[in-house]
């Protein structure tokens, strides 16, 4: 355990001293706060500036409770046409009877005007006008855009943050056995310390970036107020994305360097991580099917049978609802999986690290002693 | 003691590697380890630092098969150099330090000195990257001796070191067979060989085709006698033993065994006697008969 730890210990140090791995946190977690932040600078509630000239204020803001509306009075209409056409107010209201834009009005500006003036006016007339009350008889589906928006993250944050720091954890073992550094480090550690080392410590890091990232996310939809947007059950969905992300890379990391001790080049590693790649791509494209189809059989099947469950599974919990023991079936299906490769993975690696050279196959490893 | 009894491991093509290799190290023993490229010497040292497995044979660490963790007192500088190309010289000797098990305070302790003596100490600080390769062989070194090992396996330790590290490192062994411990070194500079080691193998095509003291090798090569000789008379060395040939004006003779005074007597009875002794080969010499 010592020998494991100390190898994990020197990944640790030598990526987070790397200027690249502080640049990298700090671009992404400015990024993904960034975009959480977007939609305050972007969209966000939205705000009018109402200019009038004579007559009554609209009942606007009765209408439209979020949004933010700001009436100026200006003494004739040629100041207030000189406001619309410098954009100091969006449009102006003429003696309650005509509008002034410039060109085109706002589309839901001007159903706003219109239905604010409808009702003024039959209000005048003395009828009171009992609104329509709105009731669901299907699913609660107030939050469906929010959950598909936080899905389609959850993919993109696992395969990013998967796929990143399994590469190193593959280009690592090569490096250690095309440079014969691994026959002087074999002397004093067994080789499973090594791999278990290796894919522990760089583990360590992607959980740092991972949790930055995550992190600046959050604060950044805080801070834009996109946050009360959230589901119920976000803090559950963070969490379970994580959890996933640690299974996911334990899965992926442990086939990537022991498919990576197949080879002595640095140029070889693409193609012998291949059939690692492919199974991850798989994932990744179930997942994104899943973000918009949480309910379909695929989904539901591939969200228990790992590897894929590792992205599918939290992807359906961000979009939909899961039971709990479904993602607890489908977690412990995955650390078994996790375990299994991490087992004969561990057997590859042992056997292959130090026969430099030609590439190897696995059959050929497994086989011979 | 290092003892290897009987190595023999065959490679993917039938290709024959070592072929019955066996010899001994005690402690305290400067071994050198000669043959041509591709006789068997490598091969047979990555077998003991179970790099190689064997297909036959043993490896014996004071009479009883070596296991993992008397291995892991061994240093190792293997023929093709193996460094964190990126990580600084300092903690790349600690890290290996760490690994064989020494504490913080031990290995901080071991590092200053062995940086000293190799002469890296102003190089501490630096990526190994951007040392020359005779300093980066250094710091190859000082990963092997770092832990202060029990026996040292070293593959062409010399080469591409400049005539002063070649002496350092010459001493830095010296004391390590001194202190007991059983140095194992193959090179192919062989004046250094037969300067160094207390005794030398010779391997050729995977097998032990010679091995014990430089002394002992150069008795069973036999005394060799050379006579040289002036402005002889024609066939004066008829009848006699060896081999003769002209340099010059100068005939030289070359016996192996034989009656000395009565050559001698003929050589000054045929001319001028320049030169008269036994001549003791080189290991050049010695090697060159031996793989031959």
């Amino acid at each position: 355990m010592n020998g494991l730890l100390m190898v994990a210990g020197r990944e640790i140090r030598t990526q987070v001293r790397t200027r690249a791995f502080v640049i990298s946190l700090i671009v992404s977690a400015l990024l993904t706060g960034g975009i959480a932040f977007a939609p305050k600078l972007f969209g966000g509630p939205d705000e009018y500036n109402l200019g009038r000239v004579g007559g009554q204020e609209l009942a606007v803001q009765a209408l439209a409770p979020e949004a933010k509306i700001i009436w100026k009075t200006f003494p004739d209409e040629q100041a207030a046409s000189k406001a619309v056409l410098d954009g100091d107010v969006d449009v102006a209201l003429v003696d309650s009877k005509r509008v002034l834009t410039n060109g085109e009005i706002d589309s839901e500006l001007g159903l706003l005007l219109q239905s604010a003036n409808r009702e003024a006016q039959i209000g005048a007339a003395g009828v009171t006008v009992t609104p329509l009350q709105m009731q669901s008889v299907g699913a609660d589906t107030r939050y469906e855009g929010a959950r598909q928006g936080i899905a389609t993250v959850v993919v993109l944050l696992l395969f990013f943050m998967i796929m990143s720091s399994v590469m190193v954890v593959a280009m690592g073992v090569v490096e250690e056995k095309g440079s014969r550094i691994v026959e002087i480090l074999l002397i004093s550690i067994r080789p499973w310390q090594l791999l278990g080392g290796k894919i522990f410590g760089l583990g360590v890091v992607g959980f740092v970036n991972l949790t930055a990232v995550v992190a600046a996310g959050l604060v950044g939809a805080f801070l834009s107020g996109f946050a009360t947007d959230f589901p119920p059950g976000m803090a559950g969905i963070v969490v379970s994305a994580v959890a996933w992300w640690i299974l996911g890379y334990a899965f992926f990391a442990a086939l990537a360097g022991s498919l990576a001790s197949l080879v002595s080049r640095q140029e070889e590693v693409g193609n012998v991580l291949q059939p690692m790649m492919l199974l991850f791509l798989i994932s990744y494209g179930v997942s994104f099917f899943a973000s918009t189809n949480p309910d379909h059989p695929v989904s539901e099947i591939l969200s228990f049978v790992p590897p894929f469950s590792s992205m599918v599974m939290p992807v359906r919990m961000a979009a939909s609802e899961v039971a709990l023991w479904e993602s607890l079936l489908s977690g412990a299906l995955m650390v078994i999986a996790v375990a299994a490769v991490l087992m004969v993975g561990g057997r590859i690696y042992e056997r292959a690290v130090l026969r430099t050279g030609r590439r190897l196959k696995v059959s050929e490893v497994l086989r011979t002693k | 003691m290092l003892e290897i009894r009987g190595l023999r491991k065959i490679f993917g093509a039938g290709k024959v590697a070592l072929d019955g290799v066996s010899f001994a190290v005690p402690a305290g023993q400067m071994f050198g380890f000669v043959g041509a490229n591709g006789a068997g010497k490598t091969t047979t040292m990555r077998i003991v630092m179970g790099v190689l497995q064997a297909d036959e044979g043993d490896v014996l660490w004071n009479g009883r098969p070596l296991t993992f963790a008397e291995r892991r007192t061994f240093g190792y500088m293997p023929e093709e150099r193996g460094l964190y190309q990126k990580m600084r010289v300092g903690e790349q000797i600690d890290y290996f330090g760490r690994l064989h098990g020494l504490g913080a305070a031990s290995v901080g302790k071991a590092r200053d000195a062995l940086i000293g003596r190799l002469g890296l100490t102003e190089r501490v600080d630096d990526t190994v990257e951007s040392l020359s390769l005779g300093n980066q062989q250094r710091v190859q070194l000082a990963v092997a001796l770092i832990h202060d090992p029990e026996l040292l396996i070293l593959d062409e330790p010399f080469s591409g070191l400049d005539p002063i590290a070649v002496d350092v490192l010459a001493e830095v062994l010296h004391e390590r067979a001194r202190g007991g411990v059983p140095v194992i070194f193959s090179s192919h500079q062989l004046e250094l060989v037969e300067r160094l080691c207390d005794s030398v193998g010779i391997v050729s095509a995977g097998r032990m085709v010679a091995s014990g003291s430089v002394e002992e090798l150069r008795d069973a090569e036999g005394r060799r006698l050379r006579v040289v000789v002036r402005d002889p008379k024609p066939g004066w060395a008829d009848g006699l033993p060896g081999e003769l040939s002209k340099e010059g004006d100068r005939d030289v003779l070359t016996v192996v065994g034989g009656d000395d005074q009565a050559v001698l007597r003929r050589a000054v009875e045929a001319g001028h006697v320049e030169f008269f002794g036994v001549e003791r080969p080189t290991l050049v010499e010695i090697f060159r008969e031996a793989v031959a």
